[in-house]
């Protein structure tokens, strides 16, 4: 008769055990501020397609210092969220090879960041007229 | 204070199934010295202090992925992890997480080897060749699309770093798809339609959240969570072929 | 205790299990194979070999090249008509292995490369950077899930053989995970548990290296032929004895002595080409680089380490990108076990147990004296490595003879009846109420880490580079006495569940009675021949008297009964046996003579 009993830890509060595993649900967090800065920016829109009027409001309401706290949480959000999809970009995309070797992750993540800065410029160029 | 001299505590998990509930902790003090690894401070416990102490290891060197356990909380091959990196703090072992405990710090690996089993790990040719026509032609690039992935020493510490695993076990898990991935990418190979349908089930890639911690405690940087998370284009190009061309199609 | 039955069971699963599982496998699918391993077989020791694995391979390469490098490596202690069936099957079947998956390194043109390799004339070596044996064991477990006749018993520790009427019927195992024992009747067994280095203080080998199947098929009358050639291995990992495969030599590395000189070249190796030249300095055989190590010693040429002499393994000037490239996993221990790296310093080694060039006796089909029982790998002595094995033919064994073995044991199970008597589960029982004496009896007052502390040390201080008869008498009273001691064993550990402690003290009996036969074989052996060095008025090679094999018989609690058997010569006479340049000369004056006699 097998006295073996397989002991199953419970998984409760498991993601405050790890601080990998803080840090990954803090990233899957950042998708509730992507998501509500979304339906806000939709409202924007729909307000502009009622008039000016509405449209007025809403550019109002967004003036108010918890639209703006929240919109400087949702940037903060957002960047973190841009800073760990750059970092696990390598591992989504098909292996990349050049002259027969591959592409070390490490070159594909800085390429991503070198295209975002020329991105970014060229947005703010446009933006200010520079 | 020579080394000779110096101690350290290890706290290690106990789990006897014929006495225990549940697992304890139980501390030991042993010498220290600086090139010593926690395997090796395993071992003088159970030889010098407490023989009913169990946990597997065998090689030393990390390449035969017996010896997994958590170190501080964290996945690490006892062989290679030191205690040089913990002195003099306290070091805490426990069984690999995720994965039933049968005793100490013994777990049971029967689901990763039913799951490993599961996959085809083994090359169908995709066109048959005799010995005495020599080798399949495989360049050095062809080589390197899988070689890393095959570098799999089995040892389970990404098992234990997959949140998703513990919260549903019937997750097929880092190391076995990174082994499914290993044959679907070898150019020898012809079953990837076989495989790709252990790939697209919710079992399959698509349990993984992406958390990446499963590739940050590889001790062999075989990088699981790239498998895992490549196949999920492959898993969704897959879907696509299938719907526009019922025959079945093969995704590249 | 439940009988499984089936056709044939083998014991051990690491290379030579497996292959010997696939061939059975495909030799009769209708027959039943148990695979029985005390490890999950990825675990096996297989998985640790690093360099590579050896058939020709090369077009200005032949088998005669093998054949003689094999022999003479060996110290023409090698059953020839073994070597020259190794060295024309080894290519089949590193082919056989490319074909189930192995990722044998590349040429450009996507043929299999090779590389250099001690002893090896030509370059013969196929490798899977220097995780060779890793890859194969791998290869061949993942290929042995795709035969449904092969039923694993994965850590699942044998306890013993059945025999009854001069054959072997099956044998006993307990699960690890319970303690329940199993009684495995099978028409054929294949013993392929490895080597048994553990019972050396500093050692390459795994913990679970511990001689098992060489002690049970000994136990039952079978001698253990050529026990006392043990395998140094020149460069290790002081203190730990993790190994540094010689593929860092065949790449290019040298050795240095304290003076950053190559002192192999004042051992009969030279001329010090600045790059390998094979069969030379560094490209030497293990027996006498490890020699040689010893030499420097003596005189005072080696360096002093935390953990005892060094000498320096130097593979800077192979730079950076060729060391990640052929040797990661070598980069990978020195920097995490000992900080170096490999690219910028030396790496301290010495030599430590390596192989055990002896086994258990088996003909060059593998089969034993006992009717059903075979033997593969490293455990059997089948008579392939004689003196001195060379570098990378192990793992080419393991598939060649593995397979034999499989084939054999298959043919052998389908030629016998089973057998029907009750008899074998008393016998079973018997064995059942043995094991478990371990951990019933009470009043044991050794500690087994000190019974085992002890062997090994006494077996390095007895069975080294060089030994003398002085200190091999030492040896064998210690083991005496040990095997005394070792009924008085106390366990702490009395349970059923993963009891490792049990499991480890019936291993200590296996080493103890292969360590036995190791000693006693040796000081009977009044020559030097190969890893066997005697300073004691036997320092040359006896051919009058020893070019025969020992064969060491069980002989229940007193010494291992020793005798003798001849050498099968087919080709080569015994000559002399240099390298270097005097190799060189040595091989063109045989060529001269053999083309005087044509």
């Amino acid at each position: 008769m097998s006295k073996r009993r397989p002991y199953v830890r419970p998984m409760d509060g498991w993601w405050l055990k790890n601080p990998y595993y803080v840090r990954y649900m803090s990233r899957e967090a950042t998708s509730l501020f992507v998501g509500v800065y979304a339906l806000i920016l939709l409202a924007g829109m729909v307000s502009l397609a009622c008039g000016e009027t509405a449209y007025n409001n809403w550019l109002m309401a967004m003036t108010n210092p918890v639209s703006i706290g929240f919109h400087l949480a949702a940037l903060a959000a957002a960047i973190y969220h841009t800073i760990t999809w750059f970092a696990v970009a390598p591992k989504v995309m098909p292996a990349l090879f050049l002259a027969g070797k591959r592409v070390p992750d490490i070159a594909i993540t800085t390429t991503q960041y070198a295209i975002a800065v020329v991105l970014y410029l060229g947005l703010f160029c446009m933006v200010w007229r520079v | 204070m020579t080394d000779i001299e110096k101690t350290i505590e290890i706290e290690v998990m106990r789990y006897h199934p014929e006495q225990d509930a549940s697992p304890v902790f139980k501390t030991y003090r042993i010498p220290y010295a600086s090139d010593q690894s926690v395997l090796q401070g395993l071992q003088y416990i159970k030889d010098y202090i407490d023989g009913t102490l169990s946990f597997r290891w065998s090689c030393r060197m990390a390449i035969c992925g017996s010896c997994g356990v958590m170190i501080n909380n964290q996945p690490k091959l006892s062989c290679k992890t030191f205690l040089r990196d913990y002195y003099p703090g306290k070091i805490r072992v426990e069984a690999l997480q995720h994965l039933p405990i049968e005793r100490d710090l013994v777990i049971d690996a029967t689901d990763f080897i039913n799951k490993l089993e599961s996959i085809k790990p083994y090359i169908v040719p995709r066109e048959a060749r005799s010995l005495e026509q020599g080798e399949y032609l495989q360049t050095p690039e062809q080589l390197a699309r899988y070689e890393q992935f095959s570098s799999c020493i089995n040892c389970m510490l990404c098992y234990a770093a997959c949140p998703q695993y513990g919260l549903k076990p019937e997750f097929t898990g880092p190391g076995v798809l990174a082994l499914l991935h290993r044959y679907n990418a070898d150019s020898r190979d012809g079953a990837r339609a076989d495989r790709m349908q252990i790939v697209n089930a919710e079992e399959g890639v698509w349990g993984c959240t992406l958390v990446g911690y499963c590739s940050e405690v590889c001790p062999k940087q075989v990088d699981p969570a790239a498998a895992v998370n490549r196949n999920k284009v492959n898993s969704t190009l897959d879907y696509f072929l299938r719907f526009l061309m019922p025959g079945g199609g093969e995704s590249g | 205790m439940e009988t499984i039955k089936v056709d044939i069971a083998i014991v051990g699963g690491g290379g030579a299990g497996l292959r010997a599982a696939i061939a059975a496998a495909e030799a009769d699918a209708s027959q039943t194979i148990a695979l029985i391993s005390k490890v999950y077989p990825m675990r096996s020791h297989t998985v640790a070999a690093e360099g590579g694995s050896a058939a020709v391979t090369q077009a200005h390469d032949n088998l005669d090249h093998h054949f003689h490098d094999t022999v003479a490596g060996g110290d023409w202690l090698c059953e020839q008509d073994v070597v020259e069936y190794f060295v024309a099957h080894a290519r089949e079947e590193m082919v056989q292995l490319e074909h189930w998956g192995c990722p044998w390194s590349r040429k450009d043109n996507g043929h299999v490369n090779v590389r250099a390799f001690g002893g090896m004339k030509i370059e013969r070596t196929w490798f899977a950077a220097d995780k060779t044996g890793f890859h194969i064991l791998h290869t061949l477990f993942q290929t042995s899930m795709k035969y449904p006749s092969i039923r694993r018993f994965d850590e699942h520790f044998c306890c013993d053989l059945i025999v009854e009427n001069g054959r072997c019927h099956g044998a006993v195992v307990i699960e690890v995970a319970t303690g329940k024992f199993t009684f495995i009747q099978a028409r054929a067994v294949i013993i392929a548990t490895g080597g048994a280095g553990r019972v050396f203080r500093e050692n390459t080998n795994g913990g679970i290296v511990t001689g098992d199947g060489m002690a049970l098929a000994y136990r039952h009358g079978v001698p253990l032929r050529d026990m006392e050639f043990v395998q140094y291995h020149p460069t290790c990992m002081p203190g730990t004895g993790l190994l540094f495969t010689e593929a860092c030599r065949g790449e290019g590395g040298f050795l240095l002595n304290r003076d950053g000189y190559r002192y192999l070249q004042d051992y009969g190796l030279g001329p010090p080409d600045p790059s390998p030249r094979n069969k030379a300095m560094e490209l030497g055989p293990r027996d006498r680089l490890s020699q040689a190590f010893w030499h420097e010693k003596q005189k005072g040429k080696t360096i002093d380490g935390p953990h005892g002499q060094v000498v320096h393994l130097d593979l800077r000037h192979l730079g950076e990108k060729k060391l990640h490239e052929r040797l990661p996993q070598i980069c990978e221990l020195a920097e995490e076990f000992l900080g170096v790296d490999p690219a910028h310093a030396p790496i301290p080694v010495c030599p430590a147990v390596h192989y055990t060039m002896g086994g258990i006796m088996a003909n060059g089909e593998t089969a034993s004296p006992l009717a059903g029982l075979y033997s593969a790998g490293e455990c059997s002595s089948v008579g392939l490595h004689g003196a001195n094995r060379l570098g990378s033919n192990s793992l080419a064994e393991l598939c060649v003879f593995g397979k034999v073995a499989g084939s054999e044991a298959s043919k052998f199970a389908r030629s016998v009846t089973s057998h029907h008597s009750g008899t074998l589960e008393k016998q079973a029982e018997d064995v059942k109420q043995q094991a478990l004496g371990i951990i019933t009896r009470s009043g044991g007052t050794e500690r087994m880490a000190i019974l085992r502390t002890e062997m090994a040390q006494s077996m390095e201080d007895g069975c080294g580079i060089y030994r003398t008869g002085t200190a091999m008498q030492a040896t064998c009273d210690k083991i005496d006495e040990l095997r005394e001691r070792y009924r008085n064993l106390n366990i702490d550990d009395r349970s059923s569940t993963w009891n490792t402690e049990w499991l480890l003290a019936i291993e200590l009996g296996y080493q103890l009675d292969v360590a036995q036969s190791m000693v006693y074989s040796a000081i009977n052996r009044k020559e030097s021949r190969g890893s066997h060095q005697r300073l004691d008025g036997y320092e040359q090679r006896d051919d009058v008297n020893y070019l025969r094999h020992t064969l060491a018989h069980y002989n229940g609690d007193a010494a291992p009964r020793i005798d003798y058997m001849g050498v099968r010569i087919t080709k080569s006479r015994p000559g002399i046996r240099a390298y270097g340049a005097a190799g060189e000369k040595a091989e063109q004056e045989r060529k001269n003579r053999e083309a005087a006699s044509d």
